[in-house]
């Protein structure tokens, strides 16, 4: 304590090295905890709210442009839109005439069978707020959070089909993981045969990959894969992506299928998060069958 | 007294003829609303999406390492530390690697501040470029373990960049110091 008005000689504190020893270990305990444990999280949550209005303030200009923008090209764009949605419409038509009919078909059959009928989910639309400079992962930060009902695990959809999960929510924003992000593995099924397996994000940027396929496996170049609903988290019949390669390593008898996403998140600002219940854990059976199955 | 008066002149126009004994420009420290300032401005501006450009200099640690050299009672481990945080947050990076990579370079910065306070921006240039590279590295090197993939050399050409706009920020921040020195030696 020093008196107000006295002269300061020395440097009271510690000398740096020992802050700077102190501040090394706090960030490698830091990186190595959130590395591994999600304890971290709350704290995460804390400095994100935190720097949110901040975040808000910065990226307001950019927002009002794009507000101008729209407001400016609104007649051409709205043209352009209903000429592509009518064309769209006319495409449809026959699809929803046949999907109803394959829809009644189905529930009948689901009731024959007795199995549980699926549920329409709910959902939110998102819009991206930013995208985080990391080499690392591959996320994106979208502007409704947990206000919105957004949980972490929830699904994020585009038009061409799953774009990703969330990961983390503030109450006013929500990050997701890509599915090209190594963290996040995804229940799939070859459609040409219903395979089941599991996608990972790929050492390939931009790929998804599905490993340690044994030589018995029918999966070629050209598969679809679409999510299998094993989990409960992802919906079943979202599409993921299709098969570019099936690399077979002679040396372990594994081989590994390389896909490219059907989503495009870098093309789109908005995205559907499916508000599915992520307090299910999946049920031991299910994964069971589904590992009997291969 | 004649020595004092030469020293310190009074601030009248006629005085401004007269030169100082000690020609070596004195210390003068920056304002703590400049530093505080230009490193929230700095800051803000990090949370914009330029950064996502490869390799695109970062400026806060910039900013941060020139506070280090110049002001080094006011900005430090601690500083660079919060803040390293608070990008990590931002990037939604593994929690503490920005705050590593700012750590040790305003440790390396500040171990250097006492010999690069006589040499002229150029030299403390050359002096701080191997500061940026290393304290860079680390963190690379660590998140590489961790994610178990390299992220290849973008970073380096980064830090590389970062410190060479050392001239630069060393021209923009000690601005209002030069306006000062110029306009009146006497007037503190």
């Amino acid at each position: 304590m020093r008196e107000p008005g006295t002269l300061r000689l020395f440097k009271r504190g510690p000398s740096i090295e020992v802050r700077l020893v102190l501040l090394l270990a706090a960030c490698l305990a830091l990186i190595v905890t959130d590395a591994h444990w999600p304890v971290l999280n709350p704290v995460r949550q804390a400095l994100s709210t935190a720097i949110y209005p901040f975040q808000r303030v910065v990226l307001a200009p950019r927002e009002a442009m794009e507000y101008v923008n729209s407001w400016s090209h609104a007649a051409a764009l709205a043209r352009e839109e209903q000429d592509a949605l009518r064309r769209q419409q006319i495409e449809m038509a026959q699809l929803v005439t046949h999907a109803a009919q394959l829809t009644t078909e189905n529930e009948q059959l689901r009731r024959l069978l007795n199995v549980s009928e699926s549920i329409s989910q709910q959902s939110v639309a998102v819009e991206v707020f930013y995208v985080p400079p990391n080499a690392f992962s591959h996320r994106l930060i979208f502007n409704k959070g947990s206000d919105a009902g957004i949980a972490p695990g929830m699904p994020v959809i585009d038009e061409g089909g799953v774009v990703g999960q969330i990961i983390h929510v503030t109450p006013f924003t929500s990050e997701a993981a890509l599915l090209i992000d190594d963290q996040v593995s995804i229940p799939v099924q070859v459609l040409r045969n219903g395979l089941r397996l599991i996608a990972f994000g790929s050492d390939e940027v931009g790929k998804l990959e599905v490993r340690y396929l044994t030589a018995n496996m029918d999966v070629q170049a050209g598969d679809t894969l679409v999510t299998s609903g094993i989990g409960g988290l992802f919906p079943a019949g979202l599409s993921v992506g299709r098969v570019d390669k099936v690399d077979r390593d002679p040396g372990t008898g594994f081989a590994v299928a390389v896909a490219e996403p059907l989503s495009h998140p870098e093309r789109y600002r908005h995205f559907l998060v499916l508000r599915v219940d992520v307090s299910k854990e999946p049920k031991s059976e299910e994964i069971e069958r589904a590992l009997g199955d291969q | 007294m004649p020595l004092v008066t030469s020293k310190r002149p009074a601030g009248g126009s006629s005085l401004m003829s007269l030169q100082p004994v000690d020609a070596a420009p004195f210390h003068r420290p920056s304002s703590a609303v400049l530093v505080w300032g230009t490193l929230l401005l700095v800051w803000l501006a990090s949370l914009l999406p330029w950064r996502l450009w490869q390799p695109v200099p970062d400026l806060l640690v910039l900013v941060l390492a020139f506070w280090c050299l110049h002001e080094p009672g006011r900005v430090g481990l601690l500083t660079a530390f919060v803040l390293g945080l608070l990008m990590d947050v931002h990037d939604s990076g593994l929690l503490g690697l920005h705050a590593l990579n700012y750590v040790l370079c305003a440790y390396g910065v500040l171990r250097l501040h006492r010999r690069l306070q006589h040499f002229n921006v150029w030299v403390q240039t050359l002096h701080v470029l191997p500061v940026f590279v290393l304290a860079a590295l680390v963190p690379r090197l660590l998140g590489a373990w961790l994610n178990g993939e390299w992220v290849g050399w973008d970073w380096l050409w980064a830090a590389l960049i970062t410190g060479a706009l050392l001239p630069l920020a060393d021209v923009l921040l000690l601005l209002p110091q030069r306006r000062l020195d110029g306009d009146d030696v006497g007037a503190v």
